[in-house]
């Protein structure tokens, strides 16, 4: 099991996620700000490609597929010598692990991809055995953020006493790799940990806590009732525990909450005053980022004026 | 070096091909056939047939020593001394060379290379065999008395049954009563009669007779702390903790009733209706009172004596302190149960954020007449009666997520069951429903599920998701019928929550103390689940009830009669054979500088006459002593210097890595690689030693000359109760004899063994044995 003590903050690879490029850039952008400000050593590779998990999850690739794609950014990680692969998306982050179990543990898939690699002239992508380790060489960012939540609550330069803040921790985080959850994978306490070290007030336990956001990859578009159904309902439990900020840990998440929110809001005829931001984002607020220019606040579909007036 | 011409018997074994599939019997036989050694060679050495081939043989060619080329000896040896024991021979004439686990089945390379292994194996054997002198055993008389760790209803019943067969028992209780959890649950559930009886009717007449027997002597308020000393004569320390209150209280409670301090009360799961002097309850035993230290004023430092002013009998004494007592028993009964899974750790069922979610042993004390309401149904929110109640089923119990435990807890569906009959028997308009995954109602106990039915409890096959609490305080609890596959949701007034047993606090520490093996689920691991369900890993010491997994009442019984017949048995033998591989030491040699009293398990002293003398009894053979005799006057029997050249002598060839292995946790992790199916290279060479703190400089040289590529140490790791105190000693003797060495190029290695972590060491010797050698 992964322990606080384990989460490394040397030889990070952040790794890029297309739904932060697409959607929420200031994810990246604060994550990099804020692991310059904590000391955190990092790279970012343009060569590195994208995990394809939205595809995986739409049925559009296969797992060999998205294995392959997976061993060919190993090897850039490895190459770059930043093994310690760093998703601020969930689902980067679960689908890397699973890859690399494959490529540890099952010895056709190795060989298959490898051959591939070997026919295509690709040699320096071949993948060696136990040379990344699924639980040591992966990571989520909220995680590196936790080993530091000491640190960043005594850089914090924002007031949020009184201001009722949520967790939405990700399901592929904690459901799929639970056993190398960081704490109670019943009862994930990251998010919570790091904002109640910036003197939030936090919210223990709100109904339908695990419940999933609703996104379903596919399911948001052909099954649309039931994910704006589930995201419903998950917004009614925050508000019924009055909260005012959602925090996030997968951009994926994050659209579901805050692109459909005002969408919920005229179909469903009701109003919540939540706003929502992905933990980086948090983290550099916290430590003093601009909300424009390093968070990206603009690129939210719910406005952020009001609550960060709020915090002045 | 003493060798003698005497004639070396050596047998390999072939295992059915599990050796000779890899290793070629043929050039081995030919390669160990030498003037004073005859081979032979078997299927299954470890058969009938193939012991009487061993006896036949020793008798037929006279052989005065044996080798045997099989599994590893932690399998087989003991069977084998044995063997030759019967055939007239001292059991330390026999040596086994490890050609399976580490040999065999451990290496990858060609069989060429195997086979040269097995061979150099075989032969460090003979020559280790060569130099060996017999061994007498030491023979101990077992003390006749027992302890039975753990007050509650299989420790009861453990002592009692003993006590009855005449062993004088020293019951041990960490609680200021016995009793345990039997004493909490009010009802018990019965397979016959369909009905539900009176727990503390049963239980109180049993601790009275604790109590009262002549031949029990109970401790309460008391704790194991330390246990020394091997099967037939342990030696146990307890700490007899203040309780403030001596032996001449009349349990008449006038104390009680001035006390103003009001703490929170176990026997009622936490709620606060006890005062911080008090009996646990009415039917307590023994019938003395205890003070709360941490609550009573007086204790913590504030002027308050009104318990003393009204005692008649002066039985109030603040200035008790904690006291050690030594008992000398000869077995050792654990009995220390179970702890309730902690249903907080699952917040999605709202145990201790909502006010109404309890669990069953909760509601054992709401139906206690002596519980905090008297025996009357109520809510905790506000006391009234709950008119929907909600069960949920394996909390904690048949759950894959690390929060909860694989296990099923086998109590609680019958618990479940009574509670429910309870309820609908006195109060028939009270709903009540059961979520469960599966209802286990084994044996007999399917006629009282289908009464429970028959009263209209309701059930619904599915695992809830969550419970929530609405703002009146009352519940729904969210779950899929996985029969009409609906999501339904249940309202409910009450929600009880079926939590696993876990193995308590107290049976993981005592474990530790006792140093017998627990199983993954931190349960005390018994020695064969079907022909030795109650003894442990270790001899002399028994387990019994949920210390050793989840049981009900009626199968914790059975357990703790069996464990105290065993215990019976094992007193009526009478004396015990010991271990003869400890330390000797030769007077003669012995100039009484002292130092070997540096011995960390204090198995060392100086005797009346001056003379240092070991007591068999504690020393476990570690060999540290031996490092600290300048004159060499201590030594290992079965280990000593010249064995151990001797088998070096025999062992190594040219480009070798030589490991010296700690006999227990590291002798077993390398035995792991081999039945792991993981290997290292076969120019690795394991030499078994008690400890790694006897390898000397001499034995180092010897091994670099001989052209040995490297040297590698493996210490038991600190957890295990030798390693605990001998890994910091090897760490030092290590760190010594690379400084004495010079250690050229780096060769000298050392490591800590985990049995876990085979792979671990695999990868060392791989490494180690494939490195280039530096100068």
């Amino acid at each position: 099991m992964k322990t606080i003590e384990h989460i490394p903050d040397q030889g990070i690879l952040l790794f890029k996620t297309c739904m932060v490029t697409n959607e929420y850039p200031g994810i990246e952008s604060s994550s990099t700000y804020a692991f310059d400000r904590l000391g955190v050593d990092y790279f970012v590779s343009d060569e590195q490609s994208c995990c394809t998990g939205l595809g995986f999850y739409f049925d559009l690739f296969d797992q060999l597929s998205t294995t392959a794609i997976a061993a060919r950014n190993f090897a850039i990680a490895k190459k770059k010598g930043y093994p310690n692969i760093t998703a601020m998306c969930s689902t980067c982050y679960a689908i890397n692990k699973k890859a690399c179990s494959l490529l540890n543990g099952n010895e056709e898939v190795r060989t298959k991809i490898n051959s591939i690699f070997r026919q295509a002239g690709l040699d320096d992508l071949v993948y060696e055995q136990n040379s990344l380790d699924e639980v040591d060489n992966f990571y989520h960012v909220v995680e590196i953020f936790l080993s530091k939540a000491k640190r960043i609550g005594a850089l914090n330069t924002i007031d949020l006493s009184g201001v009722r803040v949520a967790a939405h921790h990700a399901c592929h985080y904690y459901k799929i790799h639970y056993d190398d959850v960081i704490g109670n994978p019943e009862n994930p306490q990251l998010i919570d940990t790091i904002a109640r070290s910036c003197g939030a007030d936090v919210v223990e336990w709100y109904e339908d806590r695990t419940l999933t956001c609703g996104a379903g990859f596919s399911q948001r578009h052909i099954n649309r009732e039931t994910s704006l159904k589930v995201t419903h309902a998950k917004l009614e439990s925050l508000k019924n525990a009055g909260v005012d900020l959602v925090l996030h840990m997968c951009p994926n998440c994050q659209i579901q909450y805050d692109r459909y929110q005002p969408v919920i809001e005229k179909e469903f005829g009701t109003k919540y005053d939540l706003v929502h931001m992905h933990i980086s984002q948090f983290v550099a607020l916290a430590l003093g980022a601009n909300p424009d220019k390093v968070c990206g606040f603009r690129t939210h579909s719910v406005p952020l004026d009001d609550f960060l007036n709020r915090l002045k | 070096m003493n060798q003698s011409n005497e004639q070396v018997g050596v047998f390999i074994c072939h295992c059915g091909g599990n050796i000779s599939d890899t290793v070629d019997i043929k050039s081995l036989k030919q390669a160990i056939n030498t003037s004073n050694t005859i081979v032979f060679d078997h299927e299954y050495l470890c058969s009938n047939l193939g012991q009487n081939l061993i006896k036949k043989n020793i008798a037929r060619c006279s052989l005065k020593k044996v080798v045997i080329g099989a599994c590893t000896p932690a399998k087989h040896e003991k069977l084998f001394k044995k063997c030759v024991d019967d055939a007239g021979l001292n059991p330390a004439m026999l040596e086994v060379a490890n050609i399976r686990e580490q040999c065999s089945w451990a290496h990858s390379d060609d069989i060429d290379a195997v086979t040269q292994k097995a061979i150099s194996l075989v032969r460090g054997k003979v020559r280790r065999v060569q130099n060996a002198k017999p061994l007498e055993p030491i023979q101990i008389p077992i003390n006749p008395s027992a302890l039975v760790i753990g007050g509650g209803i299989a420790g009861i019943d453990a002592a009692l049954n003993l006590a009855n067969n005449g062993v004088h028992t020293y019951l041990v209780e960490r609680n200021a009563t016995i009793g345990g959890n039997s004493a909490k649950i009010g009802k018990i559930f019965s397979p016959e009669k369909l009905e539900e009886e009176c727990a503390m009717c049963s239980l109180s007449p049993l601790m009275n007779e604790v109590g009262l027997h002549p031949n029990i002597t109970l401790m309460s308020c008391s704790e194991v702390e330390n246990v020394s000393g091997s099967a037939g004569n342990f030696k146990v320390r307890v700490r007899k903790k203040a309780r403030y209150v001596n032996d001449n209280c009349m349990a008449c409670g006038r104390c009680s009733n001035v006390c103003p301090v009001f703490v929170e009360n176990d026997f009622n799961c936490g709620v606060k209706d006890k005062k911080a002097i008090s009996l646990s309850f009415a039917q307590a035993v023994p019938q003395i009172y205890s003070i709360d230290s941490e609550k009573c004023i007086n204790l913590t430092g504030g002027t308050c004596s009104r318990c003393q002013d009204v005692c008649k009998v002066g039985a109030i004494d603040f200035d008790q302190k904690d006291e050690i007592v030594e008992l000398n028993v000869g077995t050792i009964i654990a009995a220390t149960g179970f702890d309730e899974f902690d249903a907080s750790r699952k917040p999605q069922y709202g145990y201790g954020l909502f006010a109404n979610v309890v669990t069953q042993m909760e509601l054992a004390r709401i139906f206690g007449v002596n519980g905090p309401t008297e025996g009357k149904l109520a809510c905790p929110s506000n006391l009234s009666k709950p008119q929907r109640i909600v069960m949920i089923q394996c909390v904690g119990s048949r759950d894959e997520k690390p929060t909860g435990n694989r296990y099923c807890s086998r109590y609680c569906c019958m618990a479940a069951l009574k509670h429910a009959s309870l309820v609908k028997k006195k109060y028939p308009d009270v709903e009540v429903t059961i979520c469960y995954i599966d209802m286990r109602a084994f044996g007999l106990y399917e006629n009282y599920y289908r009464a429970a039915q028959d009263l209209g409890v309701s059930f619904v096959r599915g695992r809830p998701a969550e419970v929530i609490e609405k703002p009146d305080k009352s519940l729904v609890v969210k779950v899929e019928d996985t029969l009409t596959q609906k999501v339904r949701e249940i309202p409910a007034d009450l929600v009880v929550l079926s939590v696993a047993m876990e193995a308590s606090t107290g049976t993981r520490q005592i474990a530790q103390t006792l140093n017998v093996t627990l199983g993954e689920d931190g349960f005390i691991k018994e020695k064969h689940s079907k022909l030795k369900p109650v003894d442990t890993s270790r001899d002399g010491i028994f387990v019994c009830g949920t210390a050793q997994s989840p049981k009900d009442i009626t199968d914790t019984i059975a357990q703790s009669g069996l464990a105290a017949a065993r215990t019976c048995a094992f007193i009526s033998g009478g004396s015990i054979t010991l271990d003869p591989e400890i330390a000797r030491v030769d007077l003669s040699l012995c100039d009484g500088c002292g130092e070997c009293l540096k011995c960390p398990f204090d198995a060392i002293s100086m005797n009346d006459h001056g003379n240092v003398a070991i007591n068999p009894l504690v020393c476990n053979g570690c060999g540290y002593c031996t490092v600290l005799c300048d004159q060499k006057a201590i030594s290992i029997a079965g280990y000593t210097e010249e064995q151990i050249h001797a088998e070096i002598e025999g062992v190594l060839e040219k480009g070798d890595l030589l490991a010296f292995l700690s006999r227990n946790i590291a002798y077993a992790t390398a035995d792991n690689i081999g039945s792991s199916a993981a290997t290292y290279p076969a120019n690795t060479k394991i030499i078994r030693v008690p400890t790694t703190t006897i390898v000397t400089q001499s034995m180092i040289e010897q091994a670099f000359g001989a052209g040995a590529r490297a040297v590698l140490m493996v210490e038991e790791p600190t957890d295990d109760p030798i390693g605990e105190s001998v890994y910091s000693l090897a760490l030092d003797n290590f760190q010594k004899l690379k400084e004495e060495l010079g250690d050229p190029g780096g060769r000298i290695h050392f490591k800590k063994a985990y049995i876990p972590n085979y792979r671990g060491l695999a990868s060392t010797l791989t490494t180690l044995s494939q490195e280039e050698v530096g100068e």
